[in-house]
């Protein structure tokens, strides 16, 4: 069976693992969706009294939120291992897929589908179509760069969480990063200056998950859409290099 | 003399939702299950006692009951002249309780640390716990394991700290859910010696689950064998032993595609090419006679030794009952 | 019933309370994570609020920020808000995983002993986190709330941390019926967000949501322990101690009454 089809099986697996307590599935969606209202309600409530912070109105911060909403929500849903995998590492639960003839990270990636992810791609969806200012001819370019913004939010995670091949105290240290990728994506790139501006494009790459994708929606142009490509591809590579450095290292 | 622990018409039924779509979990289909059936029973002071049956019997939901933490539907108990479920706490102060599947010690803290804490939640003197602390833990061999946390313990060496901890607010009652689950042999017959003595020098009554029969051999004195929530047998261990303990089951593994033995009290059970099951009763031979048969023979790759599987001897006891 | 010596049991809670402490000193990793998002958010939010105060559009709110900024407030929000142990995570695991045994079989109140047990967590966040946020706050060059004002936060804010353990233990609680809690956490928390003035002081809220928010158990978390580096007096500081005091009398009484439902429920049933 080819790769990718393989892994669409594994990803299905998961989701209807996902769906079985019908109950607690419709619990995760709401609360997140619920959740998810919460923050927009603020953002609307900041809005109807400031107007703008640094140039950036409503809409962009629809966009924004939007982008990271569905972002995070596709990685959730379709590659929801992302988010335990240090922990997988840690507890040698990789020795069982290593006896198998498989690729491992594709494994570790689809073997959980978070349910609650559906509330941020419902979100994100809404978003994007409802509030964020969006033509129809936006559509080829969002679709490239939440491919983007995605590979970059899930290389993240794949790049820290392989921190634990080597450092037992990865496991709260992925999460974190990833905690902080979702903050800082979560504010107006115009708030970003200095040092933090450098961390948001490297260590914690906020600005290739939302901040890029934005400016290349709103201005559109090639070098926008390189860049994306660059930072997807780059952040790929840099991960699945430090993860099967990282296997190499637990298999001697 | 007014029993310690009197259980009277004890009935317990649990309700669960069967599994379904996304309707059921707005209307639930439920099931439901009788786990106790009319339970009676007496125990007195100081006696050593043995609750056993197979699994979904009805040992740990009596023992949850008599320890307050769970409501029978029907029927009433007293222990220590307290109903457990209405005087949960007061009663609490006066058992100890050791379930074989879940600590009550503080897994990220040392030992000690879990007692210290203890003896704050009970409300112990300083002084006499600390007596009773260094009396338990010379008696338990857990000097060596006081500075270590609990969850780096091995399974044989925690159940000895859990036992210490059930018994350092001096209860009168304890009770004992699967103490030896999951321990390997010299574990268990460690656990079991500690279990004696601890409740003969301090004249605790104990009442102990568990399907293995050797827990019940070797630590009590009368055996109640429940099945299906209702009592098939009570009574005491040496009469138990005497009607339905006295067999083995012995697996050989040979080279010879059968294995055959002439002995008295021997019976053979079953045969597979290489692999032969002997049932012993060992009132009329011992195990060791039929091994050293066996290996005079010849040929002889494995032997096993076995009790019979609990829930034969349950059907033994069971068709006993029928039958008398 | 409990041992009624009050002593008895202001030492057990105690005890416990120290056990927490101990526990949350030991997850030094943990404790730099959260440390490290504590500086990454009052850095993120001091930085948001001041590019908003420069703009100073016409006809918006901005004429309402207070001259020193809001970097301020927002740190002690965070600072209150990153220190509350995930209480709720601990109730839920006891209750799903039949662990509440246990503890069921001793003579002491359940509720109490995780609640003394998170107060310590929080008690170690809390300097923690305190610490570093007045070293950030020293070097940002924002104006140094007084000696008496110091004084007032650290009291209104370990009561504030408290009322958030209460709030999140009724989270928990929610175990017994839901078996997952982090619905109900999540609307909770995001309720302490906007209610409780997380990002803005509740003076730049509409009237109507306003007269709400303040009396809501979040404005006791969050809100009333910030809002005295806003608006200094001893009457802000009275009335924000007032509300703190009334809501941890309403949210312990409720807690009580729900633990006894659950526990009934509990002892019916079984795990």
């Amino acid at each position: 069976m080819g790769a990718l089809a393989l892994y669409l099986r594994q990803v299905g697996a998961a989701i209807r693992v996902s769906f079985a307590d019908r109950a607690n599935f419709w619990l995760q969606l709401g609360g997140m969706t619920v959740n998810n209202g919460f923050v927009l309600l603020l953002w609307f409530m900041f809005f109807a009294g400031f107007r703008s912070v640094g140039g950036w109105r409503l809409a962009d911060v629809a966009l924004m939120i939007g982008i990271l909403a569905l972002s995070v929500g596709l990685a959730g849903v379709f590659a929801g291992g992302y988010r335990d995998m240090a922990a997988v590492i840690l507890r040698d639960d990789v020795d069982a897929l290593l006896t198998q003839p498989r690729a491992i990270l594709p494994r570790l990636l689809a073997r959980e589908s978070i349910a609650s992810a559906w509330g941020d791609v419902i979100v994100g969806a809404i978003l994007l179509a409802r509030f964020a200012a969006l033509r129809w001819s936006d559509l080829p370019v969002l679709l490239f760069v939440l491919c983007g913004s995605l590979t970059v939010f899930l290389a993240t995670g794949v790049l820290f969480a392989s921190l634990a091949f080597w450092v037992r105290g990865a496991r709260s240290f992925a999460r974190d990063v990833v905690d902080f990728v979702i903050l800082l994506s979560s504010y107006p790139g115009s708030i970003y200056s200095g040092a933090m501006k450098v961390v948001v494009y490297t260590f914690v790459p906020a600005g290739f998950v939302v901040l890029v994708p934005v400016a290349v929606l709103r201005e559109h142009g090639l070098p926008g859409l390189l860049t994306m490509a660059g930072a997807a591809v780059g952040y790929a590579a840099l991960a699945g290099t430090v993860f099967m450095a990282g296997l190499r290292r637990y298999r001697g | 003399m007014s029993p310690i622990i009197a259980v009277r018409n004890l009935r317990k039924r649990y309700r669960y939702a069967k599994a379904g779509g996304l309707l059921s979990s707005v209307f639930p289909d439920y099931q439901y299950i009788d786990a106790l059936d009319a339970l009676s029973f007496d125990i007195a002071a100081g006696e050593r006692v043995a609750i056993i049956g197979p699994n979904g019997a009805g040992k740990s939901t009596t023992l949850k009951i008599l320890t307050g933490i769970l409501e029978p539907g029907e029927g009433t108990a007293s222990v220590l002249g307290l109903t457990p479920w209405r005087e949960r706490l007061a009663l609490a102060h006066r058992i100890g309780v050791v379930f074989g599947q879940r600590s009550q010690l503080w897994g990220d803290l040392p030992v000690r640390e879990s007692f210290a804490l203890l003896r704050h939640i009970y409300t112990q003197p300083a002084a006499v716990f600390a007596a009773r602390l260094d009396r338990l833990v010379q008696r338990f061999a857990l000097e060596a394991l006081l500075q270590q946390p609990v969850n780096r313990l091995s399974l044989g060496q925690r159940m000895r700290c859990e036992l210490v901890a059930s018994l350092l607010h001096a209860p009168s009652v304890l009770f004992l859910d699967e103490p030896t689950i999951g321990l390997d042999i010299t574990a268990k017959a460690a656990m079991r010696d500690l279990i004696t003595q601890q409740a003969h020098d301090d004249g605790q009554t104990v009442l102990l689950t568990s399907h293995d029969t050797r827990d019940i051999e070797l630590v009590c004195e009368r055996v109640i064998v429940i099945n299906a929530g209702r009592i098939v047998v009570d009574q005491s261990t040496s009469e138990l032993r005497r009607r339905f303990l006295g067999r083995k089951l012995v697996t050989i593994r040979s080279v010879a595609p059968v294995v055959t033995l002439g002995l008295p009290g021997v019976t053979l059970r079953s045969s597979e090419p290489h692999q032969t099951l002997f049932e012993v009763d060992t009132g009329t031979l011992h195990v060791e006679r039929l091994i050293e048969a066996a290996l005079a023979i010849g040929g002889i790759e494995d032997i096993t030794i076995e009790d019979p599987p609990m829930e034969e001897v349950i059907r033994d006891i069971y068709a006993s009952a029928g039958s008398g | 019933m409990t041992s009624t010596r009050p002593l008895a049991a202001v030492e057990r809670a105690l005890a416990v309370l120290r056990v927490g402490a101990d526990a949350t000193l030991a997850g030094r990793a943990v404790l730099f994570g959260r440390g490290v998002f504590y500086l990454l958010v009052i850095a993120l939010l001091a930085t948001f609020w001041d590019l908003v105060a420069a703009e100073r559009l016409p006809g918006t709110l901005s004429s309402l920020l207070p001259a020193g900024g809001l970097a301020v407030y927002v740190g002690v929000t965070e600072w209150i808000t990153l220190s509350v142990p995930a209480i709720h995570l601990r109730l839920e695991d006891d209750i799903r995983s039949g662990a509440i045994e246990a503890h069921l079989l001793r003579p002491a109140s359940y509720p109490v002993l995780r609640i003394s047990e998170s107060c310590g967590g929080l008690l170690v966040r809390q300097g923690m986190l305190g610490a570093i946020g007045v070293v950030a706050l020293l070097l940002s060059g924002h104006a140094v709330p007084s000696a008496a004002m110091w004084i007032c936060l650290v009291v209104l804010g370990v009561l504030g941390g408290f009322v958030g353990i209460l709030l999140f233990a009724l989270v928990g609680m929610s175990a017994f019926w839901l078996r997952r809690t982090i619905p109900i956490y999540l609307c909770v928390q995001k309720m302490s967000f906007l209610l409780g003035g997380l990002f803005a002081p509740l003076t730049l809220y509409p009237a109507w949501l306003r007269g709400i928010s303040e009396a809501s158990p979040f404005a006791a978390q969050l809100y009333w322990p910030a809002v005295i580096v806003v608006s200094p007096g001893a009457a802000t500081v009275l009335r924000a101690f007032t509300y703190e005091v009334l809501w941890i009398a309403i949210l312990s009484t409720l807690l009580a009454m729900i633990w006894r439902v659950g526990l009934q429920r509990m002892l019916r049933q079984g795990i």
